[in-house]
C-alpha cells in the first residue's frame, strides 16, 4: 500500500515538473524572436507568401493574446492534440508521424540500453575481481577514454572502421557478414517477427546502438568495478569463503548479487541521456528516427513539430525518472518511500 | 573579527603584521614574476586593444609592440632555395625545426608562468598566511600523490597553454589561413623557372588540398610544394589545420569556462539557499531544476540555438557567447545537484546553528560557514562537466549549428574530414576527435584526483552522479 501512495506522489510531484517544463518550451518557441509563422513560411517576398504567412498565424493563433495562446497549447497537450507537421511533412500528423518514426528509435535505445550491460558490466566485474593487475588498468583505462569520447566522433570512426573490414568477419566483411546488409540506413522493422528480419534489424542497428551506449558502457564499467571492489571486502565474503565456498559460486551468489544492487537504477537513468543523445547518432548513421526528425524539423523551421516533440521527450524523461525512483524502492526495502527527491 | 588576525595579537593591525614579515623573498618572486611578464607584455596590450572598443589606431599602436614569442621573432616561413637552404625562416632552420622551436619555448614559457604562480602560493603560504595549517594544505598534499589526476592536471594544463598561445602557436594565422587568403602573398622557389616566385595565399591554398587521392593530400608533418610546413597536414580547402586546431581549441575553452563560471554560481547560490532555508524554497528549487533537467539537453541547446540564431547574441563570436549562456542555462541543475547533498550536510553542523544565533545574517552565515565546504565539490564536478561541455560545443559544430565560420571550431573540423576518413586524407576527422578524446579524459581525471584530493575517507557523493556529470550533453 505504501508503494502506491509513494507512487501518488511521485506522479502528484512530477505534474509541476511537467509544467514548467512545457511552459519553458512555450516561451521559446512562441515568445522567443523566432516567429514560428515566419520561420515556415520563410522569406517573405511575394504577395502571395506574405498572406501564407498571414493564413498561418492565423491557424496557429499567433494573432491571439499570449495568455490565450498560453492557454490553447496547455489544453491541446493534455488532451494530446500535438497539432501538424508545416514544413517537413506538410499537412501530416505530428501523432502519425511519431508512431512511423517512433519505433526505430526505441529499437534503438533498447539495444543501446542492452549493449552497454553484456559488455560494460561483465568487464567492470572482471576488472574488480582483478583488481590493480594489468588487466584491471587496460580494462578501467579503456571504460575512461570510452566514456570521453564524443559520440559523434565514435560514430564516425565506427563507419570507416566497418566500411574497410573486408579481410575481418570471416573474410566477409562487415556488410556482408551473416546477412547482407548496409552500413548506413535504417533498419526494416517490418519483419521483426521473423529470424531473418529480427537478424537483419538487430544488425543494421548494432553500430548505432554501439555508439550511442558507448558512454553508458564506460559509466557502466566503472560502478560495476566500484560495487565488486565495495562487496568482496564485506565480512560475509570472508566468512563464506572460510566455510568453504567455492570461487565461482562465491562470485555468483554473493559477490554478484550484491553488487548489482546499485547498478540497475544507473542503467534506468542511463536511458535517460540516451533520449538526448540519439540525435546525433540518427543523424551520423541515417537512421530516420525521432532525432532525425527534430533535428529536421529545427534546421527546416518547423517549430510546431519540434515543440510537440519536445512535450514528448519531456513526458518520456519525467516517466524515466519515476520509474527509476520505483525501481531503488523495489530493489532495496531500506531507502524507503521518505524524501528521495 | 576579520580572516587576517589571529585572535592572539588582535590588536596587531594587518600593516604592521606584513611589516615584520621579511620581504626579501617576496621581491625576488615579484621581480621573478616581472622578468616573466615582460616578453608577452606586447601581446597583453595587443589582445586587449582589440578586444576593448578603442578603436583603429589604438589596435595600430598596440601591435608595435615587440613580443618575444611571437611568429615574427621566430618565423617559420621560408623559401628554400637549392644550395642556399632556408631562407627568412628563424636562423635559417627547416620550417618544421623553427615551428618545433617555437611549440616548444611557448610551452616551455607557459610552465615556467605557472609554476612560478605555484611558488607564489607557497610563499603566501609560508610567510603571509596566519593560520600553519588548513585543510587545503591536506587537499593538496593528497593531490600530489595522485598520479591519475596529475595526469589529468598536466593535460589540462596543456590544454590551456594551447588556447592561450593559439595564435602564435600555428604555424600560419587565422587571417592569412582562412579569412582574407587573397590579400597575403609567399614566396617560394620555382623549379622550372629557377627563381623565386610570388603567390597569393589563397592560390597556393588551391594546389595544398587534402582530398583523399595521391597528389592530392598533404598529410601531417609534411611539406608542401610551397615550402610551408603543416604539422597536422591540411583541410580539403587546403588551409593549414593545425593553425585552426589551436584556434578552436580556444572557442572550446572560452565556452566551457563561462558556461561553468555561470552554471557553478547559480548551482552554488541555489544550493547554498535550499540548505539553509529548506523546506518549501528547496522543493521550489527541485522542481525548478527538475523541469530543466526533463527537457534533454542536448535537444534544447538545437531549440534554442535555432530560436536565438537571428539575434545579436548569437553575433558574440560567432555564437560562442550564445552557446556558453545555453550551456550555463541547461546546465546548472546537474551541479546543483552535486553540491546540494554536501551543503544539506553542512547546513546541519551545529556551528550553523551557532553563527545564527550570534546573529549573523544568513548571506553571511551561508558565504562564511557552509561555502567553504561544497567549493571542492563544486570543483569536481565542475572539472567533469566541462569535458561534457566541450563535448556539447563540437557535437554541435559537428551538426553545422554551433559555432559560425570562420572561427574553427574542433566538431567542425570533424564534419570537414568525414567523408575522407576511409581515404589517405584520414587526418582531417582523426587528429581534432582524438584531441577531443585527450581533454575530455583529462578533465575527467582531473576531477577524479580533486575528488580523492578532496577527501579521502568519506564519499559524500555517489560516483553515480559524478557519472552522470561527465557524460555531459551526450553529444
Amino acid at each position: 500500500m505504501n508503494r502506491l501512495i509513494y507512487l501518488f506522489r511521485r506522479l502528484l510531484m512530477s505534474i509541476p515538473v511537467v509544467w514548467l517544463g512545457v511552459t519553458a518550451t512555450f516561451l521559446i518557441i512562441r515568445v522567443g524572436p523566432l516567429n514560428p509563422a515566419a520561420a515556415i513560411v520563410g522569406p517573405v517576398n511575394s504577395a502571395q507568401a506574405q498572406e501564407r504567412l498571414d493564413r498561418i498565424e492565423e491557424q496557429l493563433g499567433l494573432n491571439d493574446p499570449i495568455h490565450i495562446q498560453y492557454g490553447e497549447y496547455l489544453v491541446d497537450l493534455v488532451t494530446f492534440d500535438l497539432g501538424q507537421s508545416w514544413v517537413l511533412y506538410p499537412g501530416q500528423d505530428t501523432v502519425a508521424l511519431l508512431a512511423q518514426f517512433g519505433p526505430r528509435t526505441i529499437w534503438l535505445g533498447l539495444w543501446a540500453v542492452l549493449i552497454p550491460i553484456f559488455i560494460g558490466i561483465p568487464l567492470g566485474i572482471y576488472a574488480g575481481l582483478n583488481v590493480n593487475t594489468n588487466r584491471d588498468y587496460l580494462a578501467s583505462i579503456t571504460g575512461i577514454v570510452w566514456r570521453a569520447m564524443p559520440n559523434f566522433w565514435l560514430a564516425v570512426i565506427l563507419l570507416a572502421l566497418l566500411s574497410r573490414t573486408d579481410a575481418l568477419f570471416f573474410g566477409s566483411g562487415w556488410e556482408s557478414f551473416i546477412i547482407k546488409t548496409d552500413l548506413i540506413g535504417a533498419p526494416d522493422l517490418s519483419a521483426l517477427g521473423t529470424p531473418e528480419g529480427f537478424i537483419i534489424a538487430t544488425k543494421q542497428i548494432l553500430p548505432a546502438a554501439f555508439v550511442l551506449g558507448s558512454a553508458s558502457m564506460g559509466n557502466e564499467l566503472r560502478l560495476s568495478r566500484t560495487a565488486v571492489l565495495e562487496i568482496i571486502n564485506e565480512d560475509f565474503i570472508d566468512t563464506a569463503r572460510a566455510v568453504g565456498v567455492s570461487r565461482w559460486r562465491l562470485i555468483g551468489k554473493h559477490v554478484l548479487r550484491n553488487a548489482l544492487i546499485p547498478l540497475i537504477p544507473v542503467v534506468t537513468s542511463e536511458a535517460y541521456l540516451l533520449v538526448g543523445g540519439s540525435v546525433l547518432v540518427e543523424v551520423v548513421f541515417g537512421i530516420n528516427g525521432i532525432g532525425t526528425l527534430f533535428f529536421d524539423a529545427m534546421t527546416s523551421g518547423d517549430l510546431p513539430l519540434a515543440g510537440s516533440l519536445m512535450f514528448v521527450f519531456i513526458l518520456l524523461t519525467v516517466s524515466i525518472n519515476i520509474a527509476q525512483d520505483l525501481l531503488y524502492t523495489l530493489i532495496d526495502p531500506r531507502i524507503g518511500y521518505a524524501e528521495r527527491r | 573579527m576579520t580572516d587576517t588576525s589571529s585572535p592572539s595579537d588582535a590588536n596587531v593591525t594587518v600593516r604592521t603584521r606584513l611589516d615584520r614579515i621579511p620581504t626579501s623573498a617576496t621581491r625576488a618572486w615579484l621581480a621573478g614574476a616581472v622578468l616573466l611578464i615582460l616578453p608577452e607584455v606586447g601581446a597583453l596590450i595587443q589582445f586587449a586593444a582589440s578586444a576593448l572598443p578603442l578603436g583603429e589606431t589604438a589596435v595600430a599602436a598596440a601591435d608595435r609592440i615587440p613580443v618575444l614569442l611571437s611568429r615574427e621573432r621566430i618565423p617559420n616561413q621560408g623559401t628554400l632555395v637549392p644550395g642556399e637552404g632556408w631562407q627568412g625562416t628563424f636562423l635559417g632552420l627547416s620550417p618544421a625545426r623553427a615551428w618545433g622551436l617555437r611549440v616548444g619555448l611557448i610551452y616551455l614559457y607557459g610552465a615556467l608562468c605557472l609554476y612560478w604562480i605555484w611558488r607564489g602560493y607557497l610563499l603566501y603560504r609560508n610567510r603571509y598566511r596566519t593560520a600553519s595549517w588548513t585543510p587545503f594544505d591536506d587537499v593538496v598534499s593528497r593531490f600530489r600523490g595522485h598520479r591519475w589526476g596529475q595526469f589529468g592536471l598536466l593535460v589540462v594544463l596543456a590544454f590551456l597553454i594551447l588556447a592561450v598561445f593559439a595564435p602564435a602557436l600555428g604555424p600560419t594565422t587565422l587571417e592569412q589561413n582562412a579569412i582574407d587568403p587573397y590579400s597575403y602573398e609567399l614566396d617560394y622557389y620555382d623549379d622550372d623557372t629557377g627563381d623565386i616566385e610570388t603567390i597569393t595565399v589563397g592560390a597556393a591554398n588551391t594546389d595544398t588540398t587534402s582530398q583523399g587521392i595521391e597528389g592530392r593530400n598533404v598529410g601531417p608533418l609534411t611539406y608542401d610544394q610551397y615550402d610551408r610546413f603543416h604539422p597536422f597536414g591540411t583541410l580539403p580547402s587546403g588551409q593549414d589545420l593545425f593553425t585552426q586546431v589551436a584556434l578552436g581549441a580556444r572557442v572550446s575553452l572560452f565556452i566551457g569556462l563561462l558556461a561553468i563560471t555561470i552554471s557553478g554560481v547559480v548551482a552554488t547560490s541555489l544550493a547554498l539557499i535550499s540548505a539553509y532555508y529548506g523546506g518549501l524554497v528547496d522543493l521550489a528549487i527541485v522542481l525548478v531544476s527538475d523541469a530543466t533537467q526533463s527537457l534533454p539537453q542536448l535537444l534544447v541547446v538545437i531549440l534554442l540555438s535555432v530560436v536565438l540564431s537571428q539575434t545579436w547574441l548569437a553575433g558574440l563570436y560567432s555564437g560562442g557567447v550564445l552557446l556558453a549562456l545555453i550551456f550555463a542555462l541547461t546546465g546548472w541543475p546537474s551541479l546543483w545537484r552535486a553540491v546540494r547533498g554536501p551543503a544539506l550536510q553542512v547546513s546541519e553542523r551545529t556551528w550553523v546553528d551557532a553563527a545564527d544565533s550570534y546573529g549573523l545574517a544568513p548571506k553571511t552565515t551561508m558565504r562564511r560557514h557552509i561555502l567553504p565546504y561544497i567549493v571542492g565539490y563544486l570543483m569536481v564536478y565542475a572539472s567533469m562537466s566541462l569535458g561534457g561541455i566541450i563535448i556539447g560545443v563540437s557535437g554541435l559544430s559537428f551538426l553545422g549549428l554551433g559555432i559560425s565560420s570562420p572561427t574553427p571550431e574542433w566538431g567542425r573540423l570533424v564534419d570537414v574530414g568525414q567523408p575522407l576518413l576511409t581515404t589517405m586524407s584520414w587526418h582531417i576527422a582523426v587528429l581534432p576527435g582524438t584531441l577531443i578524446v585527450i581533454v575530455v579524459t583529462g578533465f575527467n581525471a582531473l576531477g577524479d584526483g580533486v575528488r580523492d584530493a578532496i577527501d579521502a575517507e568519506t564519499d559524500l557523493s555517489s560516483e553515480e552522479e559524478t557519472s552522470a556529470a561527465a557524460s555531459g550533453a551526450g553529444g
